[in-house]
């Protein structure tokens, strides 16, 4: 029976995930940050106080050298100008 | 028989405590309610965390089909604007994206490289993300292969999910030892229990064993398996009492009821061997006299033999279909002339067919020693009555006669062996009749009864009375 029940435990932690190979994400950049504000520019919705709002803070944050902290509002401004974030919304669970 | 597996002796506490029966209960208590436990955490596992893991992969499933029949219907450079405008939108950016052309040029997307191929048709990836400038993460990744060549990954970091499930992990671990914890208090508890409510009866067994046949279980108000094992083991020692105080009073009875006629014997040879008498005819009376007593001592033997290959039920082989008229006419018939010649009248009364199955010859003797106490004790020119009937599914018996009867103290010994009532020891007899009918009927799966005749106070007689089943 003991030995039944380590069979069993040892079975439970081969199935549990193993910690799989490392990949590198590539950092936001200054081009980035560009690219995003020219991406909000386009938009129709940009002229939106709080999205241009939001927009002016991510450009002065990737000026200041803070990347990824502009690159987060930048993309906020960019879905609060589409005005309906269903894609994105979608695309995360 | 005795006993030849002797068991094995191990001094050591531990192996007494492993080969005890209440471990073992016990043992199996905590195996049940750990593996009842560990059910139970699987359970929770599948519907959480488990939930949590199969909605993200299949988020991506979908997102990754999405983007891979966009890629097929408008081409690479549209892919590459999608997966761009993805990353735009995540504000919260937890999406991953790689998308490589045929020649494995970077498209778009925020994956510095795919990982490695794995063996197997398997595209799922669970990663370790490293970022530059925030620690490590993980990650769940879907690569695809499309029909030009090209790869996509789609990927969604698990970071915080990780985390909830290690919370949960955490959380069970905690459940889990405390679950052991119980299941070992419980199989301690179980077992002590279980020792507390043995304890008694394997005491009391303990001190027969050693010889003190007057004690009994003690019994708890309960009235549970143990009670109940408790009062069969009593009952049991009750019988084993009774039937060695029965064969006590055996050997003392025999003791007792043949000293005289071999006392008897002895005396009268040794009288003749003694007498200056050389009469040959005197010497020959002597020893026929002797010959006579131990005649009579080699018939109580046999009765007792007889009484006890009854009560062994080694007779049952000789049942066979008999009709008890016919059997109770013989009887009759041998009885009438010692009946006659004491100037007694024996009446019967019987219907024409009484079949039953049976050992004949013991039941001619039952109904002879019946009749034979009858002639005995009734009074010259007095009346016997030999009865029998048919009531429902029994045959019943009655012998009746006009003697003194048997006091009501009397008639629940009459059957133990050797037994004689104070106004029968004048009449001959050694106390085995009634105790050789009592065995037969209780072989044949009747019973035996006693009441009065009917005859006047002082000399009410005695009717002797039993039932045979109709079929046996």
């Amino acid at each position: 029976m003991l030995l039944r029940l380590s069979w069993l435990l040892a079975l439970l932690l081969a199935a549990l995930p193993a910690r799989g190979a490392e990949l590198r994400l590539l950092p936001p950049g200054l081009a980035y940050c560009d690219e995003l504000a020219a991406r909000f520019s386009r938009l129709p919705g940009a002229r939106q106080d709080a999205a241009r709002g939001l927009a002016a803070e991510g450009g002065r944050l990737c000026e200041a050298g803070h990347a990824r902290a502009g690159v987060a509002r930048l993309r906020r401004a960019l879905r609060a100008a589409q005005g309906a974030p269903r894609l994105a919304r979608s695309a995360h669970p | 028989m005795p006993h030849t597996r002797r068991r094995q002796q191990h001094p050591g506490p531990l192996w007494r405590l492993l080969s005890s029966a209440g471990f073992r209960f016990a043992l199996l208590f905590a195996v049940v309610f750990l593996a009842a436990g560990l059910a139970f955490a699987g359970v929770l596992w599948w519907g959480t965390a488990g939930t949590l893991e199969r909605q993200t992969d299949s988020a991506i499933r979908a997102d990754a089909m999405a983007l891979a029949e966009r890629g097929r219907d408008s081409g690479l450079a549209v892919l590459a604007e999608a997966v761009e405008e993805r990353l735009a939108l995540d504000a919260e950016g937890l999406s991953i994206y790689l998308l490589l052309d045929p020649s494995g040029r970077r498209l778009a997307g925020n994956l510095a490289a795919l990982p490695p191929p794995r063996s197997g048709d398997s595209s799922w990836y669970r990663l370790n993300v490293e970022h530059e400038d925030t620690g490590p993460g993980e990650a769940r990744l879907l690569v695809l292969d499309l029909p030009d060549g090209s790869k996509l990954a789609v990927g969604r970091e698990v970071s915080e999910k990780g985390r909830l499930r290690a919370l949960l992990t955490e959380g069970l671990a905690w459940a889990a030892g405390a679950a052991l914890f119980f299941a070992l208090l419980g199989a301690w508890l179980m077992r002590r229990a279980l020792e507390r409510r043995l304890t008694p009866a394997a005491t009391t067994a303990a001190l027969i064993a050693g010889g003190d046949l007057s004690q009994r279980v003690p019994l708890s108000l309960h009235d549970d398996e143990f009670d109940r094992l408790g009062a069969s083991m009593n009952a049991m020692l009750d019988r084993i009492a009774h039937l060695m105080d029965g064969v006590r009073g055996v050997s003392d009875a025999i003791a007792h009821d043949l000293r005289t006629p071999i006392a008897r014997a002895r005396n009268g040879l040794e009288e003749a061997l003694l007498s200056e008498a050389d009469d040959p005819a005197t010497l020959r009376g002597a020893i026929e006299r002797g010959i006579a007593d131990l005649d009579n001592v080699t018939r109580v033997f046999q009765a007792v033999l007889r009484i006890a290959e009854v009560e062994a039920g080694a007779r049952r082989a000789a049942f066979a279909p008999l009709d008890l008229s016919l059997l109770l006419a013989d009887a009759a018939e041998l009885y009438g002339a010692s009946a006659e010649a004491r100037g007694q009248t024996l009446n019967t009364l019987w219907p024409e067919s009484l079949p039953l199955v049976g050992d004949r010859d013991l039941l001619l003797q039952v109904v002879a020693n019946l009749l034979d106490n009858a002639v005995k004790f009734t009074a010259p020119h007095g009346t016997i009555v030999l009865s029998a009937w048919r009531e429902a599914d029994w045959v019943v018996v009655r012998v009746a006669d006009e003697g003194p009867g048997l006091s009501a103290q009397d008639r629940t010994r009459v059957g133990e062996r050797f037994f004689r009532a104070d106004s029968a020891r004048t009449t001959p007899g050694s106390g085995l009749g009634l105790s050789l009918v009592r065995a037969v009927v209780q072989l044949h799966g009747g019973a035996l009864w006693f009441e009065d005749a009917g005859g006047p106070p002082g000399q009410p007689g005695l009717a002797v009375l039993f039932r045979l089943p109709v079929a046996a």
